[in-house]
């Protein structure tokens, strides 16, 4: 703890945690033991987790408050262990009230063994990195193996809409919220779609609506497993755009409710709410409007095309890596509804590691590819040569992955984040 | 690239495809290989229906099917698409392929379409047993075989871009934690260049038996590799019109350059 502290490696840098860990395999619970008031807050799911957690930690800011939160995706256990270092004094004493962590999929399990959140946080479970995570339904049982030893105090927020996520709170002690959002009766299923099959017996799911993906008002005739009623489905207002953002909110309500947070609070901490980099930001780049959505698989990547079809945006620059935490594997890329999407764009330019895989797959998509799209090998040119293209009033939406969103914000900011 | 806006209406040439349990059977970009197919036919003006046979599909309907497609996928899926593989579904499938109609089989379905697949905790479940082959998944906590793979293909007639790096070579990402071995006298879809292949052992890659391919390769594999789906079409087309067609070259430039760029990376 101390060597760590003391060798003061990069803030943000997952590192001290490693070495921590490294050293010492129950870190976390031993300085979590040391720091009995401090209330932890985990948020998982394949897609949210970072707005959900910034929602979250600017609730209770906004009531006074003192929160940390580990931030730039560190999600993994050493990031937690980092994060705590960081924000421990010498005598590994915290000073805070709240720690809220974005747990990836895989660690989740991990860490409900070694300590005991105040309030869990289930987002979705989606497919994403199968070569990383493995199948969904693995996912799924993992997490629903280590909630069979949670602890009793912890309150549960799960997505109703989710069946796999809403099975968890079947049979539990806890006390269990239930969030949703408001579906569409006549959509069909993204192609992307994952979880129609019942959570418990395995039989087709029946859906009455459905929001987006496998999301929506889900029932089962063989063994009547149905969506919970939601607590919450609906709110006054969203500072984000995107169905996707509307259960991030809801989500971050219910958490901030199970915490005591007074209703006028949350209402006035969501009005105020700035979103995390590459989360819908508007950027000034060369005095162009830039937009940035994280797209990193196929439902986050449908609800970008989505919602920026629906800002009314003409020109996109999509940039695909396949860098270890965008996952290795591009061929989700072929799961996303370009189809539905691309039509009405004025330009479609293309970067990433992989710009070529991405630039056949628009290719196959897209009527009149050659007069809209453009390949950048680079980074920076694709950025320069697509702004520089806009006319006065038009903004540059970007859709990038993990990595990419993390190389974008250094060229737009000057600033790297880990 | 053929400019895609001619219509297809007035083609002399139509083709269907069919595509099995695409709700269960697509785990991870399947569909770019339908999508491939699909669109290469209608860019030459070859008339294409695409049909999906999903759970409980009547087996009449694979007769009039000229392409057969079936993606990989997990194991509780892959469970329900045993169940509904009854006997006359099996016998229905096996007329289809051992009378020569080409099919692509990624992953899952190579090692459904063989013997067995014997999962981690020893399970056996039993395979179509139309492939002289099986898989083994030899237990928790073995590697699986994850990564990008380049194998030279075997296939007979198969007409090589024209570019000329990696001519003969296949690029895809495979991802499987079961290991295949081959019947003495099935031939393998492809040689392992570089990549884990059906074992990771043997250097042999999928199989191929008369028109139909299996192998692990996902990326998907069509996109990149398109004289694939060419080799699928033409295949399609002389069984449906008993003479050699020639299909009319495309502008693959793009393809060429997704795979040079991996190429580049892995060798």
């Amino acid at each position: 703890m101390l060597i760590s502290k003391a060798l003061n490696i990069g803030s943000g840098s997952t590192w001290p945690g490693h070495i921590a860990l490294n050293i010492n395999a129950n870190f976390i619970v031993n300085i979590l033991n040391k720091n009995k008031n401090l209330k932890v807050i985990l948020i998982a799911g394949t897609n949210g987790k970072t707005t959900t957690s910034k929602l979250i930690k600017t609730i209770l800011e906004q009531n006074g408050k003192k929160v940390f939160h580990n931030e730039a995706g560190a999600n993994l256990l050493n990031g937690i262990a980092s994060s705590l270092i960081k924000n421990s004094d010498l005598i590994g004493e915290i000073k805070f009230d709240y720690a809220i962590f974005e747990v990836d999929e895989n660690s989740l399990p991990l860490l409900l063994n070694s300590l005991k959140p105040k309030a869990l946080v289930l987002l979705n479970l989606f497919r994403d990195q199968l070569d990383r995570y493995g199948e969904v339904n693995l996912v799924a049982d993992k997490w629903r193996n280590s909630l069979g030893e949670i602890d009793a105090k912890t309150s549960l927020i799960l997505n109703a809409d989710d069946p796999k996520i809403a099975y968890f709170g079947q049979g539990i002690k806890n006390t269990v919220k239930y969030f949703g959002a408001r579906g569409n009766k006549l959509q069909n299923h993204d192609h992307a779609s994952d979880s129609t099959y019942c959570p418990k017996c395995g039989s087709k799911l029946k859906y009455e609506s459905v929001t987006f993906s496998h999301l929506g008002d889900w029932s089962c005739d063989n063994c009547r497993l149905k969506r919970p009623k939601p607590d919450l489905e609906s709110y006054a207002s969203y500072p984000l755009p995107g169905l996707y953002n509307k259960y991030n909110v809801h989500a971050a309500v219910l958490a901030a409710r199970s915490l005591g947070v007074l209703n006028e609070k949350i209402n006035k901490a969501i009005k105020e709410f700035k979103p995390a980099f590459g989360r819908q930001e508007v950027v000034k780049f060369n005095n162009k409007n830039i937009q940035i959505f994280l797209s990193k698989n196929p439902a986050s990547f449908n609800q970008s095309l989505e919602t920026i079809t629906e800002l009314k945006a003409r020109n996109v620059l999509l940039v695909l890596n396949d860098r270890i935490p965008d996952g290795r594997d591009v061929s989700w890329i072929w799961d996303v509804d370009f189809e539905d999407y691309l039509k009405g764009f004025k330009s479609v330019s293309i970067s990433g590691d992989r710009a070529y895989d991405m630039a056949l797959r628009i290719q196959y998509a897209i009527q009149n590819y050659n007069s809209k799209v453009k390949i950048y090998e680079n980074l920076k040119t694709a950025v320069d040569k697509s702004a520089e293209n806009l006319s006065n009033n038009e903004t540059l939406h970007i859709l990038p992955t993990y990595s990419a969103m993390l190389g974008l914000r250094k060229i737009l900011t000057g600033k790297s984040i880990l | 690239m053929k400019n895609s806006q001619s219509s297809a209406v007035n083609s002399e040439y139509s083709l269907k495809i069919g595509w099995l349990y695409p709700g269960l059977m697509s785990t991870y970009g399947d569909r770019g290989n339908i999508i491939v197919l699909a669109k290469r036919c209608e860019w030459r003006n070859i008339n294409t229906e695409v049909i999906k046979l999903n759970e409980g599909f009547v087996v009449k309907k694979l007769e009039e099917l000229d392409i057969l497609f079936m993606g990989g996928a997990e194991d509780v899926q892959q469970q329900i698409v045993a169940r509904d593989f009854r006997a006359e579904k099996i016998k229905a499938l096996k007329s289809k392929i051992e009378d020569g109609t080409p099919g692509l089989y990624i992953c899952g379905a190579l090692q459904f379409l063989g013997k067995f697949y014997k999962d981690a905790d020893g399970t056996e479940i039993k395979g179509l047993g139309i492939f002289d082959l099986y898989t083994e998944h030899p237990g928790e906590g073995s590697k699986r075989l994850i990564g990008n793979i380049a194998v030279k293909t075997n296939l007979a007639g198969l007409e090589h871009a024209t570019y000329e790096t990696g001519k003969d070579i296949v690029i895809g990402f495979e991802n499987h934690g079961g290991r295949t071995r081959l019947g003495k006298d099935l031939k393998p879809f492809a040689q392992v260049v570089k990549g884990f292949g059906n074992n990771g052992e043997d250097k042999t890659e999928g199989a191929i038996y008369k028109n139909s391919i299996g192998t692990y390769l996902h990326g998907p594999i069509l996109p990149k590799n398109p004289e694939i789906a060419d080799w699928l079409i033409e295949k399609a087309l002389e069984k449906k019109y008993k003479k050699k067609i020639n299909l009319e070259k495309l502008d693959d430039l793009l393809s060429q350059k997704a795979k040079e760029s991996i190429l580049s990376k892995i060798t």
